[in-house]
């Protein structure tokens, strides 16, 4: 039981921090569920049919999203605000469509056979997200991505190259929410295309709104409240998605930046670094 | 010798509107250049255009002999062109001094390799120097868009700076600032001079254009009207008579 929580929870904090590698250069995106059923199925395809051992090809499964995604990333990029949004929400759901074409993997039906996954590879994972995304926190790249953020034409003025840092936000979020979705999937044991549609990426969006988005606590806040408030009322069940939608509505009328809201300027952190000799 | 910047017949056009009509003109090595002209003469267009913010829709940008017409924005950026907004643009939810550190070019060149600089402190030095010869030292911790106008302006002057460019464009800073502060303005914008190889400035106050300026370009409608030594261009009738046009039609 315990065990559940802990793989559900991570999976969600590395999806919702999926989100914010690629909010960091401004890009909202509804694509990560579909880059999570790409992670669920390469993945789940090299261990069953090839005998793969599961964290090889949970890393090849996030290599080939990270691909994708970069593909994918130079068109869709070219677009702004909603309809970036509208182009994302599109990935998500051709990726749907394209894996219940491929028989395959047992086109609508499912594919099964995985299993292996334990909730040490998902904290362990967390761990390892989470130090990179520290690491970057506390690097001129971060500063450089604020300024992506708030003016991308200005920060290309300045010299900055906007396409290739919002391109390289796009594939890492790919790559993590499919190595997310590999561990997902051989710990669920089963996987159908309806699990990866429009409404997961949704909530993965929603963990980031609801923690905040201006630094790298708020998303795993909001993926763990989001994770645990449900299982804690199970009563609720079929009303899951009203409430919540009732809880981000208020949420945003009292704290429209997410529960976390503070940004810490990146020049005081690396002014506090220790200085090493 | 070729001129340090060379403009070549650039056209600019909005839909209907041509913004830029056949503008050509130079701009030497260690020069001064004023732009003027009345509003909608299409002063920031060009601006826009030569800093990559715009695309031409023909004509040639030369910079030291090396066609720039169609390169992005950062590589005109890496290649020294700097420049400020008319309608202020400051990262507003950054500090002063990060909106200044931001624009260091060594290290957009190789952002990558900024996550593993270890745990060396940064070097603020430089960015400190800047923002004190823009006269932002004690606003260095607040955040940009908290500061006043003739504030904003000076620290737009102070990012273009950090990335060492050697051609800056002003469009328009002195706008909003009152007598002082454009007297300011002016002494930092001599301070800067020799540093660069050429300074555009776009201004509508005569008396700060006539002090600064070695040459001019006045523009109308899309078109140079004028290009000389700044006593002889605005005694000329056609600009005298574009200005005063532009008034009478504003009322
Ligand atoms: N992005 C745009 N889209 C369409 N038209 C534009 C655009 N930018 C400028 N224009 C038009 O181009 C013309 C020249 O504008 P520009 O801003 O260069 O004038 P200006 O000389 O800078 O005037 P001012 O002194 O008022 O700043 C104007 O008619 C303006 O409306
Ligand atoms: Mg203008």
């Amino acid at each position: 039981m315990i065990q559940d929580y802990v793989m559900q929870t991570g999976i969600n904090i590395l999806l919702a921090w999926s989100v914010y590698i690629i909010l960091l250069s401004g890009s909202l995106s509804f694509a990560n569920g579909g880059f999570m059923a790409i992670g669920a199925y390469v993945s789940a395809v090299l261990t069953v049919k090839f005998g793969i051992p599961l964290i090889l090809a949970a890393a090849l499964a996030g290599a080939a999203a990270f691909l994708f995604g970069i593909v994918v990333a130079y068109p869709a990029l070219r677009t702004r605000g909603l309809y970036l949004i509208l182009v994302t929400v599109g990935i998500t759901a051709s990726i749907k469509v394209m894996i219940e074409s491929i028989d395959y993997v047992g086109g609508i039906q499912g594919f099964t056979g995985m299993s292996g996954a334990s909730p040490w590879h998902v904290v362990t994972l967390v761990l390892v997200v989470g130090a990179a995304l520290w690491l970057i926190s506390h690097s001129r790249l971060q500063r450089m991505l604020d300024a992506v953020r708030e003016d991308e034409l200005v920060a290309a003025s300045l010299g900055i190259n906007v396409v290739h840092l919002k391109v390289a936000c796009f594939g890492a979020g790919a790559f993590i929410a499919a190595v997310a979705g590999s561990f997902y999937a051989h710990y669920l044991l089963f996987v159908r295309p309806e699990d990866f549609g429009i409404l997961p990426s949704v909530f993965i969006v929603l963990y980031v709104v609801l923690g905040g988005m201006n630094n790298l606590w708020g998303p795993p806040v909001g993926a763990t409240i989001m994770t645990l408030v449900p299982e804690f009322t199970r009563g609720l069940a079929q009303w899951r998605p009203t409430v919540f939608g009732i809880l981000i509505v208020l949420l945003l009328l009292v704290r429209p930046d997410g529960l976390l809201p503070f940004r810490v300027p990146t020049e005081r952190r690396l002014r506090n670094r220790p200085n090493n000799p | 010798m070729s001129a340090l910047l060379e403009i070549r017949a650039l056209h600019k056009q909005f839909r209907g509107l041509t913004a830029l009509d056949d503008v050509s003109f130079d701009v030497a090595q260690g020069e001064l250049l004023g732009l003027i002209g009345p509003n909608g003469a299409g002063k920031s267009v060009l601006i826009n255009v030569v800093s990559g913010v715009y695309a031409a829709s023909a004509g040639t940008v030369w910079l030291r002999g090396t066609d720039v017409t169609s390169l992005p924005t950062y590589q005109l950026a890496r290649r020294g062109i700097a420049r400020t907004y008319q309608n202020i643009r400051l990262f507003a939810r950054m500090s002063v001094l990060e909106n200044v550190l931001v624009a260091d070019q060594r290290y957009s060149a190789r952002p990558f390799r900024t996550l593993f600089a270890g745990g060396r402190r940064e070097d603020c030095a430089a960015a400190e120097v800047l923002l004190e010869r823009v006269g932002l030292a004690a606003k260095r911790d607040a955040l940009a868009g908290t500061l006043a106008y003739g504030e904003a302006r000076r620290l737009e002057i102070a990012r273009a700076l950090a990335g060492r460019p050697r051609l800056l464009f002003l469009d328009e800073p002195a706008a909003g600032m009152n007598e002082l502060e454009s007297e300011e303005l002016a002494a930092v914008i001599r301070s800067f001079r020799a540093e660069l190889d050429v300074i555009v400035l776009i201004e509508h106050d005569v008396a700060l254009i006539r002090e600064l300026s070695d040459r001019l370009v006045v523009m109308d409608s899309g078109k140079v009207i004028a290009v000389g030594k700044p006593a002889e261009v605005l005694a000329d009738p056609r600009v005298i008579e574009a200005y005063l046009g532009a008034e009478e039609a504003d009322g």
